[in-house]
């Protein structure tokens, strides 16, 4: 069964790969497009005769062509997601616990995480640009695991404890995901101003992404440090040791709230607020990749 | 990320008439006024975050070891091999200690006034949003809006206005009417309670960091509570209470991860047994706020001491916890009160081999009073009695000791109750978004134009049920049956 699963594993990135190069071309072709197109005027008369709807140029959502090249990389991206998520449930029921005891389980977890955030927000608000930086980064993480070691062991005494395993490091693994879409949104808002065409969406939309993603991201990664606040009071007898995982997560946490705080504080807004976003996710991934130079209670996972 | 400048509803700005105060009060104000700036604070979040990254970046040390001076020089010359000439410097900016460093508390207190000042800045505000909002809103509202929309809807003004109060109620807004013209105007809105998420967040962080210091001040802390196997030790700090081990197992796996450490426990309150446990990793033995944890292990000796008249002056299981710089020797000492002796036991340290102390041997190093220098030293074997000083030492048996962590953590209700704010608070205010909207109706012909005008940020989930809203109100309500 567990052949199965790191098979799955594998078939997983090759499918993600495949959908990064059908969004690719679905984005290069839309933008060819909409270079051709002549801009047209959008408003429509405002008074008694017609109505006036100022939502309609809100958002304009990036909806694929029924069957097109966009359609069939969203198909491959969901496949994919169902693909990660059967090789991770068959891992959980040959170790007997949830998928999150080491960095290859971890790191798994963390891009099935980003791609089913991403799926949620594609099919959410229809943004196909955000695949071009999110899809990168799942390629990333499974090309990572996939050079892991993929062994089941036992796990060791201080992570005998199934149910805040599960809560703790799922919350931190939801995060994460949702961290990398708000970081996509972040770097696309950054070069919308730069590329020479205008696609959508628009930068306030954009910028309303990266927010609604750490929507998702702040209160998970709330919930995590405080499950693991929790756990670590269990089992180490005290819930807060400065440990430089957990710390580091601190740092992540911190950064959201500066972000949350920048969004409403008048020439913090736009570009700065977008840089945080940045640094949040720079953050996530240093707290993620730490395990390779930090020491601390954390140096098992 | 938003530059442009959203509509809102008319208000007159307020008089500000700036009261004569004292000095004392100038100043006060002068400090509320810093604080409870939104840039403040967010500037004091960015400082926290940098200390912290440098916490995380380098080697921390603990306060105790830095109160040693001996040591703490020992541990920063260990560092120069990684730091070089920067050791001094970093050791100076408190780099190997920040989370103890008198900028951290500092800047921990601000962050803390900071938002004790936005919270009580912001509430009258968001109370007054919540209980009595702005009814009447500008025609440039309507007519600037993110989100707007202008309808003809086919029924005369009083039945349209009500036909959009039901819509708007239908979505669970609070709807209320505007008793200014022009037209019939109404205003709604919905989660108007959401945004005191943010003082329940806020409120969250103080209330954890006093929790923090309340345990600083309050509880006490054993990080390295050793008792041998069937030992038994005082807590102390007026607990009454004291630990006796009646085993420790240390079990692995075929491939030698380990499996499981457990501590059989007995904890006895002024002589009477009030609790037993195995202490696992996981399973921490709580009585009365005190909290016993599993920590670490390690080998120790079971020495007997008697005296010439065969008195015993000593009978115990002694950990060897400490190692020596090399890590190849590991001892412990106790003192015997008469004679005035303090005698060391030193063993090969865990996977040690050392020439001179065999396997089933200790070292003996006798030490009259405070003196440095030992007046006997001796290796002894394992149940073979051996006279040093007159006295006549046994080393008994090898066994095991149990490393345990000891504490009574009297503000972490407060952390965790402050923890369940936080979240909640969060939950409020990213979750759930405050709604408003304005409606106008005025009479065009024999039906009505009615513009809807929400100038609040951009928000993706809300427009559909806007849009949803404006279709819904072009088209006339149903007739109701009236029968009978």
């Amino acid at each position: 069964m567990l052949d199965v699963s790191n098979l799955l594993h594998n078939a997983a990135l090759l499918l993600v790969a495949l959908a990064l190069i059908g969004n690719v071309a679905a984005v290069a072709t839309r933008a060819r497009l909409h270079r051709a197109e002549v801009p047209a005027e959008s408003r429509v008369a405002v008074g008694a005769g017609g109505p006036d709807t100022a939502f309609d140029e809100a958002h304009e959502p990036d909806a694929p062509a029924p069957h097109g090249l966009g359609w069939y990389s969203d198909r491959l991206l969901e496949l994919s997601f169902v693909v990660l998520t059967i090789s991770l449930v068959l891992r959980s029921i040959v170790t007997g616990h949830a998928p999150f005891a080491n960095q290859f389980e971890f790191s798994t977890a963390f891009a099935w995480a980003v791609v089913g955030c991403f799926v949620y927000f594609e099919w959410r608000y229809k943004i196909r640009g955000l695949a071009l930086l999110v899809l990168p980064i799942t390629v990333a993480l499974l090309f990572y695991a996939s050079n892991l070691e993929s062994d089941v062991s036992p796990l060791i005494p201080a992570l005998q404890n199934s149910l805040l395993l599960t809560l703790h490091v799922f919350t931190a693994v939801i995060g994460n995901g949702a961290a990398a879409v708000s970081f996509a949104a972040a770097v696309l808002f950054l070069l919308h101003r730069h590329i020479p065409w205008k696609i959508p969406p628009s930068e306030e939309v954009l910028e309303e992404i990266g927010y609604r993603a750490v929507v998702l991201a702040f209160p998970m990664l709330t919930l995590m440090i405080v499950l693991g606040a929790l756990w670590a009071d269990t089992a180490w007898g005290r819930y807060w040791s400065w440990d430089p995982k957990e710390t580091a997560a601190l740092v992540t946490w911190l950064i959201y709230g500066a972000y949350l705080h920048a969004r409403v504080i008048a020439g913090w807004r736009g570009n700065r607020a977008a840089w945080l976003l940045i640094l949040g996710f720079v953050a996530v991934l240093f707290t993620f990749l730490g395990n390779h130079w930090f020491g601390g209670l954390h140096s098992y996972a | 990320m938003t530059t442009t400048k959203q509509p809102t509803p008319t208000r007159t700005p307020p008089v500000l008439r700036r009261r004569r105060h004292g000095p004392l009060a100038e100043l006060g104000l002068g400090i509320y006024h810093f604080f409870h700036k939104k840039k403040v604070g967010l500037l004091l979040i960015l400082a926290l975050t940098i200390m912290a990254l440098i916490g995380v970046l380098f080697p921390q040390v603990s306060p105790e070891l830095i109160a040693d001076e001996g040591s703490y020089q020992s541990w920063l010359d260990d560092q120069r091999m990684t730091y070089g000439g920067w050791t001094a410097v970093l050791s100076f900016v408190r780099a190997f200690s920040m989370f103890s460093s008198p900028a951290f508390a500092i800047v921990t207190t601000l962050l803390a006034l900071s938002i004790i000042a936005c919270t009580v800045h912001r509430l009258p505000l968001l109370w007054q949003q919540a209980t009595h909002p702005r009814l009447h809103a500008a025609e440039r509202l309507f007519d600037r809006s993110r989100l707007r929309a202008t309808l003809e809807v086919p029924l005369p003004p009083d039945e349209a206005a009500q036909h959009a109060s039901k819509l708007l109620t239908g979505m669970r807004f609070r709807v209320l009417d505007d008793p200014k013209g022009p037209g019939t105007n109404l205003f709604a809105d919905r989660n108007r309670f959401a945004p005191f998420g943010t003082v329940a967040a806020h409120l969250a962080f103080v209330l954890i960091l006093l929790g923090v210091l309340f345990s600083g001040s309050m509880g006490f802390r054993e990080g390295q509570f050793t008792v041998a196997a069937g030992s038994t030790r005082d807590i102390g700090h007026s607990t009454g209470l004291n630990v006796e081990v009646l085993s420790f197992a240390d079990t692995y796996h075929a491939d030698g991860r380990p499996k499981d450490y457990v501590s059989d426990v007995v904890l006895r309150e002024d002589g009477q047994e009030v609790a037993r446990q195995e202490v696992r990793v996981n399973t921490p033995l709580r009585h009365n706020g005190v909290k016993i944890n599993q920590s670490y292990f390690g080998v120790a000796a079971d020495m007997s001491v008697a005296a010439a008249d065969g008195g015993v002056l000593y009978d115990d299981g002694l950990p060897l916890e400490w190692t020596n710089e090399d890590e190849t020797l590991s001892y412990a000492s106790f003192r015997l009160e008469e004679p005035d002796l303090l005698v060391y036991v030193v063993a090969p340290a865990s996977g040690q081999v050392n020439e001179a102390i065999g396997p089933g041997q200790v070292r003996v190093e006798v030490y009259p009073g405070d003196e440095d220098v030992p007046s006997a030293t001796e290796i002894i074997t394992q149940g073979q009695p051996a006279v040093i000083e007159d006295l006549t030492f046994t080393f008994e048996r090898e066994q095991k000791y149990t490393g345990l962590m000891v504490s009574r953590d009297p503000g972490a209700t407060w952390v965790w109750v402050g923890s369940i704010l936080l979240l909640l608070g969060t939950y409020l205010t990213m979750g759930l978004r405050h709604h408003r909207v304005w409606v106008r109706v005025t009479p065009h012909g024999p039906h009505s134009i009615v513009r809807l005008g929400c100038p609040d940020r951009i928000d993706l989930a809300f427009e559909p049920r806007f849009r949803r809203l404006a279709d819904d109100l072009t088209r006339p309500p149903r007739p109701t049956n009236k029968e009978g």
